[in-house]
C-alpha cells in the first residue's frame, strides 16, 4: 500500500492551500481530485475577489487558482487528477479510483476538502432540459466558452445568483430577471447594482410556478409569494426564456467524513450536514481534518485560509512542527479569517435584517429590493461627496470585507481604516488626479470618477466596463441610470485599458450636467 | 423517544396533492407522491425510504434529491428536516463500473 504523510481530498482552494502548508513543513503530500483540471471552482471565477491584500483581493479567481497551483508545485505537492476517492476507512485508509483500478493509500493525516454541491428546488417542469444550476452555467461559459442559453431567468439573488447573472450578460446572454423567494436580495449590494444598471429587473418575494415547454424550456411563469411562501393568485408573470438558472444555495459534500465515522451535525448556519470540527478544522477523529465548504458553506477566500490552517495543524499532529509554530501561524491565519467574516454578510449575521451600517448610515431598502441605490440615497454615503474637479464617487453602502480602493489611490484620497468592512470615505482635502486606479480596483465595480467641471454644461463620468467589444473614443451611445433605464445620449471621450487595471476597462463618457450623478452604464447604440 | 422512532404516532391520512406526480429523484424516477405514500406506509427514516423506493440510489447518489426527499418526509411527519438523519454514506462514493470496482490493488502502487 502506498503511504503518504498527508492525503488531501479535493484540489480546490481549500485542498490546495492545505497541501501547500503541509508540504512546506516537510510532509509528503498527495492531493486527489476527481476532475480533469485542478483548482475546483476557482477556474470558473472570472471576477475580481473581495477582501484585503492578504486575501488576494482584486485578483480574479482563476488567477488565484494559477498562483495556488504554482505554489503547490513549488512546495512539492503531488496532484493526481481524474482520481476519485471512493472510500475513507479505519486507520485513514483511502481507496481511489484511478483509470480502471481501485488503489489503496494510507496516510497519517487526511484533509477532506471536497467542497459543496448545488441545491435544487422543485417546480412544475423542473426536470426539463434548460433548467440548470448556476455552477453549470459558469462551467459552460467560463471554462468552455459556450453560452448556456440566449434568454435566461435566474432564480436566487445570493452572491452566486448575481455574480453568475452578470457573467451571463458578459457572455452575451440576455438575463430577463433575477427572482428570489426571499424579501431581500441576498448577495452584496454592489453585485446587484452591477446587473441592475444593465437593465435586469429583480423580483423579490417571487418564485417559479412553472417551467414551460414540451421537449425543453420555452418559457417560465413566476408569481409573488406571501409570508407563508404561498403564491398570491393574480401575481403571475410570464417570460419567454430558453434557460432557467438555479442559484439557490449549496450543501456541503461531507459524505466522506460521515463514512470515516466523524461526529456530524445538522447546522443550518453552515449550510447543512457537516463534521464537527475544532478551531483548526480537526474532526472528532484525530488526524482527519475538514476545510472549505465541506465544513460550512462560505466562499473561496475563507476556504483558502481554512485550508492553510488545516495544513499547519496536520503538520503539528504528525509532529513536524512544535506547538508554538502551530499557535503562532494559526493565530495569524485566524485573524485574516475573522476579518473576512466581519460585516453585515458575515456568518453571524446570516438571515438578519440589518437596517444600519456600523457607521450608522441607513441601509438602502431600494438596494435590497431592486438592486440599486436611488438618486437621493446615494448622496448619503461617505464615499459620495460633491467636490470641485475630478473626484471619485464610491457607491459602497454596505459593510462588506473589502478594501483595495484604499491602497489603490496614490493620493490617499480614500480611507477605510483598519477595519476592512468599514465604508470607504472620500477625503475632501486630498487631490484626485483622475488616474482611475480606484475604479479598476473595486471588485464591486461601484467606484466612478465624476468631473462636474469637465466643460460648460457637461460632466464627465468614468465607469468600469468589462464588456466586449470595447467602444471607441468618440462613439455615441446611451447612458443608463442605476436602474438600467435609458437616461440620455452620451459620447465616449476616453477609453483606458492598461495592464494595472487587469481587464477592467475605464470608459469616460460626457453627459449633460444634470446626468452626472445619474448615468452609471454605457449602452452601445 | 424521538418522533421519528415513534411508530405508533398518528400522522393522519394520505391526502393526494396536485403535484404528487412531480419527479423528485431524477435518477430513479421517484415522484413526490410515492415518497409521501411511503411515509404513510410506515417508512419514517431516510434509510427506510431509500430501501423502499431507491431514492438517492441512482447515478448522482442523492446529491440532487437528498435535501428534497428529507423536506418531503419531514413535512409528512410534521417534524423539522433537522430531526431526520441523513442517509448512510458508503463506499463507493461515486458510481463506478463493477469491472473497475473489482479491480482492486490492495497493495497499492
Amino acid at each position: 500500500m502506498k503511504r503518504y504523510d498527508c492525503i488531501v481530498v479535493g484540489a480546490g482552494p481549500a485542498g490546495l492551500s492545505a497541501a501547500i502548508e503541509a508540504a512546506k513543513r516537510g510532509l509528503k503530500v498527495v492531493v486527489f481530485d476527481e476532475n480533469s483540471k485542478p483548482g475546483g471552482q476557482l477556474f470558473k471565477q472570472i471576477h475580481k475577489f473581495f477582501g484585503s491584500k492578504e486575501h488576494r483581493a482584486k485578483i480574479r479567481g482563476f488567477k488565484i487558482g494559477e498562483e495556488l497551483l504554482k505554489e503547490a508545485n513549488d512546495a512539492g505537492v503531488e496532484v493526481v487528477l481524474n482520481a476519485i476517492v471512493i472510500g475513507l476507512y479505519l486507520d485513514k485508509e483511502v481507496t481511489v479510483k484511478i483509470d480502471d483500478e481501485v488503489i489503496h493509500y494510507k496516510a497519517d493525516a487526511v484533509i477532506i476538502a471536497t467542497g459543496a454541491s448545488e441545491n435544487m428546488v422543485t417546480f412544475d417542469g423542473w426536470t426539463l432540459p434548460g433548467v440548470i444550476g448556476a455552477g453549470a452555467a459558469q462551467t459552460m461559459m467560463n471554462l468552455h466558452g459556450v453560452q448556456p442559453g440566449k434568454k435566461i431567468l435566474m432564480l436566487g439573488s445570493g452572491n452566486v445568483g448575481v455574480v453568475v447573472g452578470y457573467q451571463l450578460i458578459q457572455a452575451g446572454c440576455e438575463v430577463v430577471a433575477i427572482v428570489d423567494a426571499a424579501p431581500r436580495i441576498g448577495g452584496y449590494g454592489v453585485h446587484a447594482a452591477k446587473v441592475a444598471r444593465c437593465g435586469v429587473p429583480f423580483y423579490l418575494s417571487h418564485t417559479i410556478i412553472k417551467a414551460e415547454g414540451e421537449e425543453c424550456v420555452t418559457g417560465v411563469t413566476i408569481g409573488e409569494v406571501d409570508s407563508k411562501w404561498q403564491i398570491i393568485p393574480g401575481t403571475e408573470k410570464h417570460f419567454e426564456v430558453d434557460t432557467i438558472c438555479l442559484a439557490v444555495g449549496l450543501s456541503p459534500m461531507s459524505q466522506l467524513t460521515k463514512m470515516a465515522g466523524c461526529i456530524m451535525e445538522e447546522n443550518p448556519k453552515k449550510g447543512g450536514y457537516v463534521p464537527v470540527c475544532d478551531e483548526y478544522g480537526e474532526t472528532s477523529i484525530k488526524g482527519i481534518f475538514a476545510a472549505g465548504d465541506v465544513s460550512g458553506i462560505e466562499e473561496a477566500s475563507s476556504a483558502m485560509i481554512e485550508g492553510r490552517i488545516a495544513g499547519v495543524a496536520a503538520s503539528y499532529r504528525l509532529g513536524f512542527i512544535e506547538k508554538e509554530e502551530l499557535e503562532e501561524k494559526a493565530e495569524e491565519l485566524e485573524k485574516a479569517l475573522s476579518s473576512l467574516r466581519q460585516g453585515m454578510f458575515g456568518p453571524e449575521n446570516k438571515g438578519k435584517d440589518i437596517e444600519k451600517t456600523d457607521e450608522g448610515f441607513e441601509v438602502s431598502k431600494n438596494l435590497l429590493k431592486k438592486g440599486y441605490l436611488t438618486d437621493e440615497e446615494v448622496t448619503k454615503y461617505p464615499g459620495v461627496k460633491t467636490m470641485k474637479g475630478i473626484h471619485p464617487v464610491i457607491e459602497c453602502s454596505q459593510n462588506i470585507p473589502c478594501n483595495p480602493c484604499q491602497d489603490a489611490c496614490p493620493k490617499n484620497c480614500i480611507k477605510i481604516g483598519a477595519n476592512i468592512t468599514s465604508l470607504p470615505v472620500v477625503d475632501e482635502e486630498s487631490t484626485c488626479i483622475g488616474c482611475g486606479m480606484c475604479v479598476a480596483s473595486c471588485s464591486g465595480q461601484s467606484i466612478f470618477l465624476v468631473n462636474e467641471d469637465y466643460e460648460e454644461g457637461y460632466t464627465s463620468v468614468t465607469l468600469p466596463y468589462e464588456f466586449l467589444p470595447l467602444p471607441e473614443k468618440g462613439a455615441k451611445g446611451i447612458g443608463l441610470d442605476r436602474s438600467g433605464k435609458e437616461a440620455c445620449e452620451v459620447e465616449v471621450i476616453d477609453v483606458k485599458s492598461v495592464k494595472a487595471f487587469d481587464n477592467t476597462n475605464l470608459l469616460t463618457i460626457k453627459v449633460p450636467n444634470e446626468m452626472g450623478m445619474k448615468v452609471r452604464f454605457f449602452k452601445q447604440a | 423517544m424521538s418522533k421519528v422512532n415513534d411508530r405508533s404516532r398518528d400522522i393522519g391520512e394520505f391526502i393526494p396533492q396536485p403535484d404528487d406526480d412531480m419527479i423528485i429523484c431524477r435518477c430513479e424516477e421517484i415522484t413526490k407522491g410515492e415518497i409521501r405514500r411511503a411515509v404513510h406506509d410506515g417508512m419514517f427514516t431516510i434509510t427506510e425510504i431509500r430501501r423502499y423506493l431507491r431514492t438517492g440510489m441512482g447515478l448522482c447518489q442523492g446529491q440532487t434529491c437528498g435535501k428534497l426527499v428529507k423536506g418531503i418526509v419531514a413535512r409528512e411527519l410534521k417534524i423539522s428536516p433537522l430531526e431526520l438523519e441523513s442517509a448512510v454514506s458508503r463506499a463507493p462514493m461515486r458510481p463506478i463500473e463493477m469491472e473497475v470496482f473489482g479491480n482492486e490493488q490492495v497493495g497499492g502502487k
